[in-house]
């Protein structure tokens, strides 16, 4: 992204002059809670429109484009994974990574047993079960599948660990690193967490980007 | 995975707000298609009973009046003919047939029709459909009855058996004619109209049951016979005219002539069947105009709850939005399955309320059956049908438009916070 400006309504805003990412880097967004972190993933991942500069993923300009086509860019080259795993409860594990790749355009035949495939490489073997009759170790794999389904250039991790104790955490930031480099995708991860930076290649912290004034 | 799979996952998980939904969408589409059903049926039904009778005379106050006493029973008609007039009647124009009738009396509150016996040979109770017998032969002696098939199997009378008949027409009214029983001569097959509810016997021994009474009060002992009835005992309510018609046609062009003719005398009530029959049906056509309103207003208002209930659900669906959103699904395909959901709703609720109305018109044409005589074939148009679940589907569609428009415009980013 470049000379990237996001105003937020009550003045403060993130003004980002410059940051890339490199195809399977690992890059970590630090910054204390409310600093920004998340507002930026959402910008890069195109669900907030920014005010200026560029953002551009997987050689696609996506702060150019119309809603309709940054979804797609989402869908295909963009993942997520978030604090509170975010799935879906009426849906089975295999039915939550599946509506990933539903978003996706993959062909609707091969949805559920692709899912099941990420799921088991990722240690679900429950794969039918309901999201919520899962542990929360469970249901962390499942939502990291559901990341990857796209086989995305790109994942955007917004703080998730927050909600686990550290053993859980680290365990969760192994899984998602891994699933990140089996897949080829590089990883923006969010967090607080200043005992993660050791796993990353290289730490950006968001307050460096904060503006009490973002001009347009 | 496909868009119609979240659907219906989604309206899995909501399980009763569905079925409470569709239930009011087929409880309103049910309610119209039986109406629209039992409207035509009803209509065709009501044409039946006055049969190839071009003119009914009688002594009642109207015309309207005169038709439902004398083809639907609905009351002993209050006021007699005399004898005298009939055959003045009769002799005033050449008649295909005159037909004498007396009503008024009843058995276990079914209606006792006292007449001639042209009344089962030349009269037809529906066009074209002479009477039947399903056991029997018709009465061809003084206190010997026929039963219609509605008041056979609601009496449970058969063959050879004695009964007596209730003079007036309720049977918490007037007095049993116990000196005089009557046997079961003949049961008819249902002939579709009001006759089956009727007890078919002979004028003279009606009137030899009236003359009894009179003569007790005048201190007359003894049995009252046909050699001691005069000329004030002989009375009908009611005569079923029919005009002389080319073969094969029903019409004859002499009948308003001779309708004319007869409402000269102020004596009389002259009614043209037909005419009268369709007046009814103008009145019961407003009557069923305010059911079908109702009917509408029903199926608008499970509109109404479908959109609630879509509206209400909205608050917890936020987040589910907010995920399908950020995992790439554009508003629009969001917006389109709530659409889907809400004619999904429509489209169970108006098939189940099709079944609904199959049984419930079935069950409206027993009861009216069973109370008046009316028989009512429901038959399902189904063009309306289609009509119906069109318009139960088009107005879920329509309630589902608020609702839709607060998925399109769910914030993502706010929904996918935690605290939210």
């Amino acid at each position: 992204m470049q000379d990237l400006r996001f105003r937020r309504p009550h003045g403060f805003g993130l003004h980002v002059p410059s940051l890339e990412i490199a195809a399977g880097e690992m890059v970590l967004l630090a910054g204390g809670s409310g600093a920004g972190k998340s507002t930026l993933l959402w910008l890069v991942a195109g669900l907030l429109r920014a005010d200026g500069g560029t953002i551009e993923v997987a050689g696609q300009r996506i702060d150019a484009m119309r809603e309709s086509d940054r979804d797609r860019v989402r869908a295909r080259h963009i993942g997520l994974v978030f604090q509170t795993h975010q799935l879906l409860p009426d849906f089975t594990a295999e039915q939550n990574v599946a509506l990933a790749l539903m978003a996706s355009g993959e062909p609707e035949r091969t949805h559920l047993s692709r899912a099941r495939d990420l799921l088991r490489a990722l240690g679900v073997e429950r794969t039918g079960a309901h999201v919520t009759d899962l542990s929360v170790g469970q249901q962390q794999r499942v939502a990291v599948a559901r990341a990857i389904a796209c086989r995305p250039v790109l994942v955007l991790a917004d703080e998730p660990t927050a909600s686990l104790d550290a053993e859980s955490g680290a365990v969760a930031m192994d899984l998602i690193q891994r699933a990140c480099r089996e897949a080829g995708a590089a990883l923006l991860c969010a967090s607080h967490d200043a005992g993660m930076q050791g796993r990353f290649q290289r730490v950006v912290d968001v307050r460096t980007f904060v503006r009490e004034e973002v001009a347009r | 995975m496909n868009d119609l799979a979240v659907v219906l996952a989604s309206l899995r998980a909501r399980r009763l707000s569905t079925a409470i939904t569709a239930g009011s969408v087929a409880i309103a589409v049910a309610l119209l298609l039986t109406m629209l059903s039992l409207r035509k049926s009803g209509f065709e039904a009501f044409q039946r009973g006055s049969g190839n009778t071009h003119l009914l005379v009688s002594a009642d106050s109207s015309p309207l009046v005169a038709v439902l006493n004398g083809v639907f029973y609905a009351n002993p008609p209050a006021n007699p003919i005399s004898w005298e007039k009939y055959n003045e009647i009769r002799a005033s124009f050449p008649y295909e047939w005159a037909i004498p009738t007396q009503h008024g009396d009843s058995f276990r509150g079914f209606p006792v029709c006292a007449t001639a016996p042209e009344f089962f040979s030349k009269f037809q109770p529906v066009r074209g459909e002479p009477w039947k017998l399903a056991e029997g032969r018709y009465p061809d002696k003084s206190f010997e009855i026929c039963m219609g098939s509605a008041a056979a199997a609601g009496t449970g009378l058969r063959l050879g058996q004695q009964v007596r008949l209730t003079h007036g027409a309720g049977s918490d009214h007037g007095h049993e004619h116990t000196e005089y029983p009557y046997t079961v001569v003949g049961i008819l097959e249902p002939t579709g109209s009001a006759h089956d509810r009727a007890v078919f016997t002979d004028l003279d021994s009606t009137w030899i049951l009236h003359a009894h009474d009179r003569r007790e009060h005048e201190g007359i002992e003894g049995m009252t016979t046909a050699a001691d009835l005069t000329d004030a005992d002989r009375k009908i309510t009611g005569i079923l005219l029919r005009l002389p018609t080319r073969p094969g046609s029903d019409a004859s062009a002499a009948i308003q002539q001779q309708f004319d003719a007869l409402r000269r005398d102020t004596a009389i009530t002259v009614a043209q069947p037909a005419q009268q029959i369709d007046r009814l049906r103008g009145i019961v056509g407003n009557i069923d105009g305010i059911f079908i309103a109702l009917g509408v207003a029903v199926l608008v208002s499970s509109g109404v709850s479908i959109l609630l209930a879509l509206y209400n659900s909205m608050a917890e669906r936020r987040r589910q939005i907010a995920v399908l959103r950020a995992i790439g699904l554009s508003r629009g395909r969001v917006q389109g399955m709530i659409v889907t959901e809400a004619c999904l709703i429509g489209l169970v609720g108006a098939i189940t309320g099709v079944a609904l109305s199959i049984v419930g018109g079935a069950l409206a044409a027993a009861a009216l059956k069973a109370r008046i005589g009316l028989v009512v074939q429901p038959d399902i148009d189904p063009r309306a049908t289609l009509i119906v679940l069109a318009g139960a589907v088009l107005l879920a569609g329509l309630a589902s438009v608020l609702p839709a428009i607060l998925a399109y415009r769910t914030p993502v980013a706010d929904n996918l916070r935690p605290a939210a």
